[in-house]
């Protein structure tokens, strides 16, 4: 009964592995056009939150009426946002987070204002970024990305030695990273400099896993090339989930409490969720492509 | 554990000993020997360099064990003591004892210091964990060379020592982009200190008319008093919206100042006023170009080489207490400059974070909560995946073995964990929980290979892996001044790890298991 299953997904597999290719062609291109005019609409690859364009952010200790407060500050501060944080047990809001780009003296003295009482360091928190500091630190992020694509790209040539397989593993991150991105730009997320980071990780996640296919079919024994393949998404896929998995756990727990981690994990569950398709479509057919026209 | 009950059945392999030892030196690492949570007491974290109990010898740092002979296990023991002792009447006596030594002391009121209680371990948190200050400052219009930033890391480390802020940490930074930046850190949240010390330049020029006689700086000022009869507030007045307080300190002038007093003071004319005799023109204290206060010269000082002068200054407030404060304020940070001198530029604070104390508590909980909520999910994968308890258990144990000795590295490079350092620790767990997949998949595998010939194939695999990894987080060390410096120091601490120490240990013990 197995047998009979893995041999007819075999079949199926050598019938179509160059028709799955489709999806994640036809995924690509739509992420390239989303991207094309989304950068023609906003002249930037992502949505920044404050960390990114320079402005204060205020933590205050205490329970808020979110909505209430954006009201009310708003014709006072530039592009004022509100959220809350809550325990974790309870479910009870235990903070205030305001975001604002104005400057922290002003954003500061107008919350004062409203509070009726003084901010000082025992109940708030206040982090500021000037404009063209951020501006500086968001290209030197793209640069950071770009270098470890650069960086990753000769080790993976130097590893493998073969134009073909090596490029397969290079296209399969890329295309991690840009679906990753469309997915977070169409979420509407605001992306702080942690999250940029996050789409740092996912270069390594996703590496691994294209290393062990590649490893496996490139150096594989007397097996065939289907049983290789296999073998390679069995121990792969249980790789994938486990970070998944364990990348979801701690986002739940998280969630309400830090923003700067629940985005990180956020865009790494989205970016492993991308890597399976990348890696056992992109990757596999790609190889098994090359494996096929070598015989 | 696991390794514990391999070795009633087996011998243990270098590999696997290699793992053991370099825990056993993490553990020593984070909680020293005996372990640090065992000690009773309170840590003094600051001492007043001006009280009697400083000069006795007590210092920063010290764990104070007991108070007239009563034990002392955290702060509330001692606030409770100090507050039956203090205030009192007339002098009273106490007792320190520290760890090594006793000191004994008489006064009216508590000895000037704080104390924290002890901490449960060597592992330091960063700013955004455990509160503090930071600020990123750049010269305003100007591009600084290394030299200049390190000419300025001087002159501000300084001034922050003068100004008596400890627990200070000036550094130069560098980006990417070739900019350089001054981080100045600071534990506990004091920004306003911080802005005061660097927002303003802090050039002090004393002038008579468009003369300079003196500035700022060792080179015209050779000493300045601090306190006792030279220095301090010797009149409050009440003025319409509250009080007004006058300060004065004596300074010393080099011979070389003196020497300009003189031949600036020779050519003024004396004036005969109701309160005495002056001459024609003051003496006016600027501090970045705006005048501080105006002093008369009395007729005695034309023409002489005098090294003392007064400085003097007023601080305002609604209360005549606040008045006072703003005074001594305005007084040490008029001293501080004088001692350390200008600024070579002005200053531009680039970015500016303050995070509450409070709030860093609640967070390391919830981030240990992730952490073993993380780990346990994927012990339970493994578990259901592979069905081989002992196996899943060694995963465990690996992954618990890595988290250890990254932080004990840390604690070893006095590394400070803040959350990027904590995501990367997170990153480098992953990335090990993904090798020994691949390892404990190799070893399963049917194939006519040894399973010394599989292990080999998995570590071509696991180097592949760790390679590209590496080599993607290179560029992060530079970037944005640092600020993720620790994300890439973790994730790098713990792959090199995972490579070098546990996973080989790891392939052993799956050897033992499954060979």
């Amino acid at each position: 009964m197995k047998e009979n299953i893995k041999k007819r997904l075999s079949n199926f597999h050598n019938k179509y592995y160059k028709l799955l290719l489709l999806i994640p062609l036809l995924i690509l291109l739509f992420s390239f056009i989303y991207m094309g005019v989304f950068y023609s609409k906003n002249k930037d690859f992502i949505h920044k939150d404050i960390s990114l364009t320079g402005g204060t952010s205020i933590t205050l200790d205490k329970k808020l009426d979110t909505e209430e407060l954006k009201k009310a500050l708003s014709d006072k501060l530039e592009d004022i946002n509100t959220r809350k944080i809550y325990d974790l047990v309870t479910r009870e809001q235990t903070a205030t987070i305001i975001e604002t780009r104005s400057g922290p003296d002003r954003a500061k003295e107008v919350l004062e204002e409203y509070l009726g009482e003084e901010l000082n360091e025992e109940n708030s928190s206040i982090e500021f970024t000037g404009s063209a500091l951020s501006e500086s630190f968001y290209r030197q992020l793209l640069i950071a990305i770009l270098f470890a694509l650069a960086f990753m790209a000769i080790v993976v040539f130097i590893i493998f030695k073969t134009f073909v397989p090596s490029i397969a593993v290079i296209i399969s991150a890329f295309a991690d990273i840009l679906m990753t991105l469309v997915l977070v730009n169409i979420l509407g997320m605001e992306i702080s400099s942690a999250g940029i980071i996050a789409f740092l990780m996912i270069i390594g996640y996703s590496v691994d896993t294209d290393v062990l296919l590649t490893n496996r079919i490139l150096k594989g024994e007397n097996s065939s090339l289907n049983e290789r393949i296999f073998n390679a998404f069995k121990t792969g896929i249980t790789m994938t989930l486990t970070s998944l998995i364990a990348i979801v756990f701690a986002l739940i727990i998280v969630k309400s409490f830090s923003t700067v981690l629940s985005q990180i994990f956020t865009i790494l569950s989205i970016g492993l969720f991308f890597d399976i398709l990348n890696t056992w479509i992109t990757n596999v057919s790609i190889l098994k492509w090359y494996m096929e026209k070598k015989k | 554990m696991v390794y514990g009950k391999e070795k009633m059945k087996i011998k243990l392999t270098w590999k696997i000993w290699l793992l053991i030892i370099a825990v056993a030196l993490s553990l020593l690492s984070i909680f020293g020997m005996p372990p640090i949570f065992l000690q009773k007491g309170v840590l003094i974290t600051s001492v007043d360099s001006n009280s009697t109990i400083f000069e006795e010898g007590l210092r920063q740092g010290q764990i104070i064990m007991e108070i007239d002979g009563v034990k002392i296990n955290n702060v509330e023991d001692f606030s409770k003591i100090m507050q039956e002792k203090f205030p009192s009447e007339e002098n009273v006596k106490t007792i320190i004892t520290t760890k090594d030594s006793e000191y004994i002391l008489f006064s009216k009121s508590p000895p000037e210091i704080t104390v924290s209680d002890i901490p449960k371990s060597y592992l330091k948190t960063g700013l955004d964990l455990s509160g503090g200050s930071r600020a990123l400052v750049q010269a305003k219009d100007k591009k600084l060379t290394s030299k200049e930033l390190n000419d300025l890391i001087e002159i501000t480390s300084n001034r922050f020592n003068e100004f008596g802020l400890t627990d200070v940490k000036v550094l130069p930074v560098s980006d990417l982009a070739g900019n350089h930046y001054m981080s100045i850190e600071i534990a506990g949240a004091t920004p306003k200190d911080l802005e005061k010390l660097i927002s303003e330049q802090g050039k002090f020029e004393a002038k008579i008319g468009n003369e300079t006689v003196f500035v700022g700086g060792e080179k015209d000022i050779t000493s300045v008093a601090r306190s006792g009869q030279d220095a301090g507030i010797y009149s409050c007045n009440k003025i319409q919206q509250g009080y007004v307080c006058n300060f004065r300190f004596g300074i010393y002038l080099s011979e070389e100042a003196a020497k300009r007093h003189a031949k600036i003071t020779e050519e003024l004319e004396v004036n005969s006023t109701s309160q005495g005799n002056y001459l024609s023109k003051t003496l006016d204290l600027y501090l970045d170009d705006k005048l501080v206060d105006s002093l008369q010269i009395s007729e005695g000082l034309k023409g002489r080489v005098t090294t003392q002068v007064q400085i003097t200054g007023s601080g305002i407030g609604p209360t005549k207490n606040d008045a006072i404060e703003n005074a001594e304020d305005e007084m040490k940070q008029l001293q501080t400059v004088l001692i350390t001198g200008s600024l070579p530029f002005k200053l531009e604070i680039v970015k500016l974070d303050t995070i509450s104390p409070t709030w860093g508590k609640d967070f390391s909980k919830t981030i240990l909560f992730a952490a073993i909520a993380a780990i346990f999910a994927v012990f339970l994968i493994i578990l259901i995946r592979f069905r081989k308890l002992k196996s899943s258990i060694a995963i465990f144990m690996t992954s618990i073995s890595e988290i250890i000795i990254i932080l004990g590295i840390a604690s070893l490079i006095r590394w400070d964990l803040d959350l990027p350092s904590i995501a990367g620790i997170l990153a480098a767990i992953g990335t090990g929980v993904d090798d020994q997949i691949v390892i404990l998949d190799e070893s399963k595998r049917n194939t006519s290979l040894s399973i010394k010939q599989r292990m080999k194939r998995a570590f071509a695999i696991i180097l592949g892996a760790y390679f590209t990894t590496l080599a993607s987080l290179i560029p992060l060390y530079w970037a944005v001044a640092g600020l993720f410096k620790g994300f890439a120091i973790t994730t790098i601490i713990g792959i090199t790890t995972g490579v070098l120490i546990t996973r080989p240990a790891f392939s052993d013990v799956i050897k033992k298991i499954e060979g």
